[in-house]
């Protein structure tokens, strides 16, 4: 049995669809069997962030809409080949789906998958109650800025609300030249009012653009990039291990309070 | 202070049990000294008494205002004039008023308990309902309330709290906080750490300073003189 889990963050453009491509190929890298879902409807692009777009048959409206089974429009991926994508439609809006049908399909899958991850799209409404629906488990990316943390804090309200407690947070596209200037909120800063536990904190990469830009998630790259391991990191830690968290910038006090927010002090 | 007031009332009560054969009582409150009188003594009985007491207790009680309780009596002025003279030659306390069982604040009969330490002020306390909330508020939450929002928890920026009491935050308040929504002007606004984003209390709005550091004490908003003050809570 599988486990679903929803990547979010209210705010858009914050590192959603990276994220979930970099997991998603991360867990298949290790041999889990990955279905990502794309939730954005009508705004579709974790296809692309894959190289898969020339691929799309059939998607995810024509899923629950009944035009074709669910086998039938998962695009396995060009390298690895325990990983799928269930493509979202471009031509549809977000109400074409229902909560209802998502959780059915995200239990269907889970029969056969390890982790379904569910890019949910940017907002509050339909599109976020459609990517949740069938969650158990939710990440929550934000970056370092006070409106995007507002966001996240939001969505985990929401996601309360919803009974999909406990999610976890990844910060994204930090600068620790500009933390150390006091130009940009702190890790400290974010999960002071967040509260809630930290599971990564990647940093900003122009390596991620050129590889998204490629179709080439950076979590594969061999090219020491910082992001790239801190990706793979999350993906251990997803899988329930418990990694050290990479020193990003030196500064000892955040660092411990970091892993005794994870319990890894000691 | 405080801790002075409870010296007086500790004082007064082991007085009460040992030396009942005074016709004046002394009682200490946060405000000060109040001197009760018994009702069958005479007056000029009561005045020896009252110079022999302050003899005593003289440096006990510095100069703490007092308030001298005459009960049902009715003095005429040159009785309160001796009353007073009685006082400022045996001892340094300020005469605040003369009170009489009918103009005596309500809580003169409150607190005579055995143990109390302090007597509380009825007219600092303030009865009404409450609801508590166990959890944090997060953005885009809101409590709007008829009484009292107690929060065990922050309350987020992009959170709201309106309560037509007072609203206490045991965390740190970043959101809105409106209290004494209805008018009440007494209202106010308590946190453990206080740093919201806007402040209101009955219809007096004050906004966070665009450049202020996060308090690491407690404090409190109220109005004072159409605005909000804020201050620190004194835990001592
Ligand atoms: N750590 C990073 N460093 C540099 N660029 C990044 C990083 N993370 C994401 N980006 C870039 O930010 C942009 C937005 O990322 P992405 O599409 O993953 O966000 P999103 O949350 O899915 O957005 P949307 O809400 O529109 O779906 C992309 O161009 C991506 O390459
Ligand atoms: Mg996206």
């Amino acid at each position: 049995m599988g486990a679903v889990i929803v990547i979010t963050s209210g705010k858009g453009g914050v590192g959603k669809t990276t994220t979930t491509a970099n997991l998603g190929v991360g867990l298949a890298m290790l041999g889990e069997k990955v279905v990502l879902i794309d939730a954005d409807i009508g705004l579709r692009n974790l296809d692309v962030v894959m190289g898969l777009e020339n691929r799309i048959v059939y998607d995810l409206v024509d899923v629950v809409e009944g035009n074709c089974r669910p086998k039938q429009a998962l695009i396995r991926d060009k390298r690895y080949d325990t990983l799928f994508l269930l493509p979202a439609a471009q031509t549809r809006d977000k109400n074409a789906v229902t909560p209802e049908q998502m959780k059915k399909l995200c239990a269907e899958l889970k029969e056969e998958y390890d982790y379904i991850l569910v890019d949910c799209p940017a907002g509050i409404e339909q599109g976020f109650r459609n990517a949740i629906a069938g969650a158990e488990r939710a990440l929550i990316v934000t970056t370092p800025e006070v409106s995007a943390v507002r966001d996240a804090d939001r969505i985990i309200g929401l996601l309360e609300a919803a009974d999909l407690g406990d999610p976890k947070l990844i910060i994204n596209r930090l600068r620790p030249d500009m933390v150390k200037r006091g130009d940009m909120m702190d890790i400290e800063d974010i999960l002071e009012i967040l509260a809630i536990d930290l599971i990564g904190v990647i940093p900003d990469d122009e390596k991620i653009i050129i590889s998204t830009n490629r179709g080439e998630p950076v979590v594969a790259n061999d090219n020491g990039s910082l992001s790239g391991q801190a990706y793979r990191n999350i993906v251990r830690r997803v899988r329930g291990e418990s990694v050290p968290f990479l020193q990003l910038y030196k500064n000892s006090s955040i660092f411990s309070r970091l892993k005794k927010i994870m319990g890894l002090s000691g | 202070m405080l801790v002075f007031d409870e010296n007086i009332a500790e004082w007064v009560t082991s007085v009460e049990e040992s030396m009942s054969k005074y016709t004046v009582e002394f009682k200490g409150t946060k405000e000060g000294v109040t001197i009760y009188c018994q009702e069958s003594a005479g007056f000029e009985e009561i005045l020896l008494d009252l110079a022999a007491r302050l003899r005593q207790r003289a440096v006990f009680f510095g100069q703490s205002k007092v308030r001298i309780d005459v009960g049902g009596r009715q003095l005429t002025e040159a009785e309160q004039e001796r009353l007073a003279d009685v006082l400022a030659q045996n001892s340094k306390l300020v005469l605040a008023g003369v009170q009489t069982s009918a103009t005596r604040p309500a809580e003169a009969s409150l607190a005579r308990r055995r143990g109390e330490t302090a007597e509380l002020k009825l007219e600092n306390c303030k009865e009404g309902r409450s609801i508590v909330i166990k959890r944090t508020l997060r953005s885009g939450q809101s409590v709007h309330y008829p009484g009292n929002v107690i929060v065990l928890g922050d309350v987020n920026p992009g959170a709201e709290i309106v309560a037509e009491g007072d609203i206490f935050v045991y965390g740190t308040l970043r959101g809105i906080a409106h209290a004494g929504r209805s008018g009440d002007r007494s209202a106010s606004v308590v946190a453990l750490r206080l740093a919201p984003t806007q402040l209101r209390i009955a219809s007096v709005i004050s906004r966070a300073p665009d450049e202020s550091s996060l308090p690491n004490q407690p404090e409190y908003a109220y109005i004072s003189e159409d605005r909000i003050m804020i201050a620190a809570v004194n835990t001592k």
